[in-house]
């Protein structure tokens, strides 16, 4: 890489790449509050840079933000999981069976954070124990978390929530709701220290420089003595723990456990990573710009709404996840071509 | 992956079995074990009314996974097949559906039903076009590519059925394909298609240079090329055929049902993907055989049918999927090793 700037210095590219995202979430917040003008005042309720409707972006915001920092190092270092999204569900639903029948809040969130080892750790063995192919192998527990979910809702009814034989105790809302400070809720403060300490794991300490490592070139991160299996096998639980912090946080928004509720997580994480830079092959990324990845996500999602109507967002969404592949791919660094 | 090809070349000088047919023999004996403990414990199991029904269950599946079978073989995903069937579904009907009518989404454009298949097949291969530039030209993950075409594809229907659905003011020979049995055999004219499409398939696996080729690139893409195979060329087309048996699907599935639903086909991809690796293909790539594949609906079709047979909820469905998949992967390594051991 030094040797390349050196002789062909295309520091414009460069420059783009570390810039144009956090230019992509300015674009989107300009045009999302310039959009109804008209009929809304500025800053004004209703409008998309009211205070309620930023806390409530940020409230939302909460899983992936979460999230997709974890996903980041995974990526980096050239894996993936896409059992997120079921984890998520199957932690929304044993978090809220929990606190439906008296669990206290610390200790639910405790049993289901070790649950998110376990769920991580399973993938970490199918990949790099057994080695199935990562995609397949996180499809096929994709399915599983799914279905043990469905299976622990008991028949009947759609997801775990207040009944006429039980009721959900008023204050699960508040780990996702409640304001703290300044109207935020503890579930984003939770956020926050969760991301400092990967952007640090990332960029400070072992982990991160082994993921990178074995991203960029698995072979010679092994012979120069990293232990890959473990390595991947960590990453694959924090993402995991990741995942189960975010089923709570959403269980406590919306109050319920609803085993579908984290379907399609694993393609918003996706486009977080990617429009945050990470090369889908690994070896290089950035937990922070994926963050504002998922803001972008999540401002696109909440923002689209109050223009146009709700089933243009599939596509909406997916045309962003090819726009970001493409551009990640003009602005990449070419690699020896394979 | 060379040494599977070169024990296979030496299984086959040897004449001895390859180990491609190998292993569909073993999933063949896999499913007539599982069929046989399904008899045993899952009454009428053995009638021959639902052993024609096993067969015939899961045709859009074996349809799509022909397509998928041929891209794992080169080590490529193609998650896009269920969007492709809902978009194709919605768009063959909005085109058929006539231009008088009061309510939005009873308004289409009016062509005649040739027409509209014409096109609807046309905007699957233009999905198919994207998953192949993306994938062959910018040698971009297809997982990614295809996971985000397939919401593209969605998305498109979704936007076409505001949401929902479409079924009112279709013509009368809207429905006439998807819903016509066969005189005499009594099974659906779409099972004699897919039957069809698998017969074709087999031969063009087994014995064109075009079905070498697919394992040639899936064995070692890099020697295909040097050996002057057009690898890019190669998985377009693959991305093609692939794209054209879901929007084939879509079409029979938009015709039978009469309605294009937008929700039509989800998870359809993982079914697919999952008859494959059932199969015995494997996404290491240079190994997997469209036979396999069909043997692989089966033993999905004999596990669920079971599983509903025996009255569990039909929340078992992913988990039982997860599992026989799983299974299935570690089944074949496992037969795999003992026979080169």
């Amino acid at each position: 890489m030094m040797q390349r700037q050196i002789n062909q210095p295309k520091d414009w590219r460069k420059i783009i790449k570390n810039i144009y995202i956090y230019i992509v979430l300015a674009l989107i917040v300009i045009i999302f509050s310039v959009a109804k003008l008209d009929k809304v005042e500025m800053f004004g309720k209703g409008h998309f840079l009211s205070p309620d409707s930023l806390i409530n972006l940020i409230r939302m915001s909460v899983p992936i933000m979460i999230l997709s920092g974890g996903f980041t190092l995974l990526m980096i270092a050239g894996y993936i999981d896409l059992s997120v999204g079921s984890a998520m569900s199957l932690s929304s639903v044993v978090f809220s069976l929990m606190l439906i029948n008296g669990v206290p809040f610390v200790a639910a969130f405790f049993i289901t954070m070790a649950m998110g080892v376990l769920l991580g750790a399973i993938n970490g063995f199918l990949v790099m124990k057994l080695r199935i192919t990562p995609v397949i192998a996180t499809l096929v527990t994709l399915n599983l978390y799914k279905g043990t979910a469905l299976l622990i809702v008991p028949d009947g009814i759609s997801s775990i929530k207040s009944s006429a034989a039980q009721k959900m105790p008023e204050w699960i809302s508040d780990f996702a709701r409640q304001g703290v400070i300044f109207g935020l809720p503890a579930a984003f403060i939770v956020t926050l220290a969760v991301i400092a300490i990967l952007v640090v794991l990332q960029r400070k300490t072992l982990l991160g420089k082994y993921s990178a490592a074995i991203g960029g070139n698995r072979v010679a991160a092994e012979l120069s003595g990293i232990n890959v299996v473990k390595t991947v096998w960590l990453l694959y639980t924090i993402v995991g723990v990741l995942a189960t912090m975010a089923g709570a946080a959403r269980a406590s928004y919306m109050s319920l456990g609803d085993p579908l509720s984290g379907d399609g997580m694993e393609t918003d994480c996706i486009i977080a990573v990617l429009l945050g830079g990470t090369a889908f092959t690994g070896g290089e990324g950035s937990v922070i710009k994926t963050i504002i990845g998922a803001l972008i996500i999540m401002c696109m999602t909440t923002g689209l709404l109050t223009i146009i109507d709700a089933y243009y967002q599939t596509f909406a969404k997916s045309a962003v996840l090819i726009l970001a592949v493409t551009l990640n791919h003009l602005l990449a660094r070419r690699k020896v071509a394979a | 992956m060379m040494k599977n090809i070169i024990s296979t070349q030496n299984a086959e000088i040897k004449g001895k079995m390859s180990n491609e047919s190998f292993i569909t023999l073993f999933m063949l004996v896999v499913l007539i074990a599982l069929f046989g403990i399904a008899c045993l414990f899952v009454p009428n199991f053995y009638l021959a009314r639902n052993m024609l029904n096993l067969v015939t269950n899961y045709w859009y599946i074996i349809i799509i996974g022909v397509g998928v079978t041929f891209l794992l073989t080169t080590g490529h995903f193609d998650m896009s097949v269920s969007g492709i069937i809902a978009m194709t579904g919605v768009l063959s009907v909005y085109f058929c559906q006539s231009t008088e009518g009061s309510q939005p989404l009873a308004v289409g454009l009016g062509l005649p039903y040739g027409a509209a298949v014409v096109l609807a097949l046309l905007c699957a291969l233009a999905v198919g076009a994207i998953n192949a530039f993306f994938i062959a030209k910018l040698r971009i993950a297809s997982i990614i590519i295809t996971l985000g075409t397939m919401s593209l594809s969605r998305g498109i229907g979704q936007i076409v059925t505001l949401g929902a659905q479409r079924n009112t003011s279709l013509p009368e020979v809207f429905g006439v394909v998807g819903n016509t049995i066969v005189p005499g055999i009594s099974i659906k004219l779409s099972v004699l298609i897919m039957i069809f499409i698998v017969m074709i398939a087999v031969i063009l696996e087994k014995k064109t240079v075009f079905g070498r080729r697919t394992y040639l690139i899936g064995a070692n893409s890099e020697a295909a090329r040097l050996s002057g195979v057009k690898v890019s060329r190669h998985i377009t087309a693959l991305y093609l055929f692939s794209a054209f048996l879901a929007g084939i699907t879509g079409l029979l599935l938009a015709s039978e049902y009469k309605a294009g639903i937008s929700s039509r086909a989800t998870g359809y991809e993982f079914d697919a993907l999952v008859i494959t690796l059932l199969g015995g293909t494997s996404i290491s790539g240079g190994f997997g055989s469209v036979l396999g594949t069909v043997i692989g609906a089966l033993i999905l079709s004999v596990v669920t049918s079971s599983a509903t047979g025996l009255l569990l909820s039909p929340d078992w469905q992913f988990t039982i999927k997860g599992i026989v998949t799983f299974l299935a992967i570690l089944a074949q390594r496992f037969a795999l090793d003992k026979r080169k051991g």
